[in-house]
């Protein structure tokens, strides 16, 4: 393939390109985003589960066109790796930018946050005065991106003040001002260094938001019902995905949608219409119990799913799977900066398992997970037997799964025959 | 061990934790609440006082450069005093990463920041253009203990040792202070500074004792520490040492 080709095809996409961006939610909002494109008619062309560097997305863009490299869709619908926006802005020239958040994830492969920050902002530079930005006002660090930028920018978050909590957590990772580096001060705080923050030294404040979620009410890890105040409508919605940071990928999804000229109905379509992204929070029935799958795959996502699962009630079953291929990070030290100390009261058991069982049991035992309720199981398979025989019939089994484990689960039960293909799910 | 009591201080959790240092901490508190020793921790960030007597184990672990600028600024003076008359009082500490870096002479940062350290330890670390990142083992002895080290290391900071300073150890698989002579950490009297992550003391029990024992023997009568089952914390050890030593061997076989 000519090195120049995925310019090309992209160039011919007559909707365009958009970028989904951020070290969470980027598959979700992705999703969702492409079921409402769907519901208006248009079909996007989309990169396939986590192929998210230059490759998978030139890869993608090649696969969905014919042989003269006429594109077979309207409009590109790209998620995004962090390090690799720069590269995708300059080569993809896209009208929307979504950036989800910036949390410390893989920090092995991308060094520091504020690196990573500084290299973004020179990538969005690069965008054309015509196209926009579409950030997360909840992530301080994202709030400041794009300073520099031409384009417009637009800013989603969470306006229901009730569900936010006092005080931030260790997890939390950018919590000093980006302008003044004072310690910012939060009136709300959501989760990791999410909230409504402003610094008492320099005055700097939480961008007022285009697309706010006025009213969350959540419920557990049957999901949320949302009220949406946009500039030209208030929605209503039923989202069947758990925890606050779906809340905040569906904004990203609803303002980019909005943005995209798409209409209430065709929104309020595609969120009816959703089916769980790869591993976000999948129930799937096997041996009269049901595996719950959830990809937890850095500190913030890992709490946001310990707090999910602290409204399920107590004595759950759980398999904890942490893996350290590229693609997880070689680095498993994140696993200290979850609060497995709220988890470990609400399991029965907890097996580990994964490529790296014993970190994940030594940091449950230091968690306090007494040696009676703590297995370590290496083997995916056999943690699932073992989670199996020690369930009882019409429970929920827990997996809470690191990204790789997370494909080798899928994988396992795609084998055994309780689950389709995820390629075919999407 | 009932009336025993230990009291650490955990220096800019807040800005001073990358890469689950906070584990450290959160091994000591356990290793003493299952032994009945009465341990409290206390946060200590930035424009807050220490007084060196208030405490009996000092931890600081590893951060960006933009909170070790903050944290630079904040120990210059009377609180970087106190931490090191602490140590010269006997006091011990664990420094990771950027938290050692900042205990050292000085870290002159890649991008020309210029940090000025507390030298407690007698190092000088300066940034290069490429960051030393993955598994490290590491052959260590302190006070006639030898033990072998395991954690994953991501600096982008070279260390050298002074004339005066003394390694923690020497590196079997990765970088350590510098990725040339061999090197890794430093230690001055019951202090140590060190580049593993990991986090470094949940799968390096011994050291977590050591420390543990150090600061107890400065108020109590004190042989030993009782033992407790580490069979779960060797067993993550093993595990890791054992897949670092062969990515050693494959980086030999295919130079990588």
């Amino acid at each position: 393939m000519r090195p120049e080709a995925p310019e090309e095809i992209a160039s011919r996409l007559t909707g365009g390109c958009v970028l989904v961006s951020g070290t969470n939610g980027k598959t979700t909002t992705s999703n969702l985003l492409a079921g409402m494109l769907r519901a208006s008619g248009l079909q996007p062309v989309h990169n396939k589960v986590g192929a998210n560097l230059m490759t998978g997305i030139t890869a993608s863009l090649a696969q969905a066109s014919d042989r003269r490299g006429k594109p077979r869709g309207d409009i590109g619908l790209f998620e995004v790796d962090e390090a690799t926006l720069p590269a995708a802005i300059k080569r993809l020239t896209p009208r929307m930018v979504i950036l989800t958040n910036l949390f410390r994830d893989q920090l092995d492969r991308y060094g520091e946050l504020e690196s990573l920050s500084r290299k973004i902002d020179a990538g969005l530079k690069g965008l054309s005065g015509g196209s926009c930005i579409l950030l997360n006002a909840d992530d301080p660090l994202v709030a400041s991106l794009g300073g520099e930028s031409t384009a417009r920018k637009y800013f989603y978050g969470i306006e229901s003040e009730d569900i936010g909590e006092i005080g931030l957590r260790h997890a939390a990772d950018s919590k000093n001002c980006r302008s003044c580096g004072e310690k910012l001060s939060f009136s709300a705080h959501f989760f990791g260094h999410m909230g409504k923050y402003s610094c008492p030294n320099c005055g700097l404040e939480r961008p007022a938001v285009d697309f706010a979620a006025t009213r969350v009410e959540l419920k557990g890890t049957a999901g949320s019902r949302l009220d949406i105040s946009t500039p030209l409508w208030n929605l209503a919605l039923n989202l069947g995905l758990p925890g606050l940071y779906n809340v905040q990928n569906l904004l990203a999804a609803v303002g980019g949608a909005e943005l995209l000229g798409l209409d209430d109905h065709n929104i309020e379509a595609g969120v009816e219409g959703y089916s769980t992204a790869f591993g976000r929070g999948e129930r799937i029935p096997i041996a009269g119990r049901t595996l719950f799958l959830v990809l937890s795959k850095n500190p913030t996502g890992f709490n946001e799913v310990i707090r999910t699962l602290g409204t399920e009630g107590r004595d759950l079953p759980i398999v904890a799977a942490l893996n350290d291929r590229i693609a997880d990070g070689r680095d498993v030290s994140w696993i200290w900066d979850v609060d497995f100390e709220e988890l470990a009261p609400l399991a029965r058991f907890i097996i580990a398992s994964g490529t790296r069982a014993p970190d994940m049991a030594l940091r449950m035992k230091y968690a306090g997970l007494d040696a009676a309720r703590l297995t370590v199981e290496g083997n995916l398979k056999k943690a699932l037997d073992k989670a199996i025989e020690r369930s009882h019939e019409g429970e929920t089994i827990y997996a809470l799964t690191t990204y790789t484990a997370t494909l080798d689960m899928r994988r396992l039960l795609t084998k055994i025959g309780v689950a389709a293909g995820y390629w075919e799910a999407n | 061990m009932p009336g025993m009591q230990l009291r650490i201080c955990h220096l800019y959790p807040e800005l001073m934790n990358i890469y689950g240092d906070r584990g450290n901490v959160i091994t000591m508190v356990k290793r003493c609440i299952w032994r009945d020793i009465a341990v409290t921790v206390t946060d200590i960030t930035l424009g807050e006082a220490i007084d060196p007597a208030d405490f009996d184990f000092f931890f600081i672990g590893g951060g960006q450069d933009r909170e070790q600028i903050l944290v630079c600024d904040d120990l210059s003076g009377d609180k970087g005093q106190a931490v090191r008359q602490a140590v010269e009082d006997g006091v011990s500490l664990l420094a990771i990463c950027g938290g050692y870096q900042l205990l050292g002479k000085y870290f002159l940062t890649y991008t020309g920041e210029d940090l000025p350290g507390i030298s407690l330890f007698d190092v000088k670390t300066v940034g290069g253009d490429t960051r030393f990142i993955g598994n490290i083992a590491v052959d260590c002895e302190v006070d006639g203990i030898r033990a072998q080290l395991v954690g994953f290391e991501n600096h982008s900071g070279r260390t050298r040792l002074g004339p005066e300073a003394r390694p923690l150890g020497r590196v079997i698989k990765g970088y350590g202070n510098n990725g040339e002579d061999g090197t890794e950490g430093c230690v001055y009297k019951s202090a140590v500074g060190s580049y593993l992550h990991g986090s470094l003391l949940p799968k390096n029990p011994r050291l977590a004792d050591w420390f543990i024992l150090r600061s107890l023997r400065r108020k109590y009568e004190l042989e030993e520490l009782p033992g407790l089952d580490d069979a779960l914390e060797n067993a993550a050890r093993d595990a890791a040492l054992q897949f670092t030593m062969k990515e050693k061997r494959f980086r030999k076989r295919f130079g990588r």
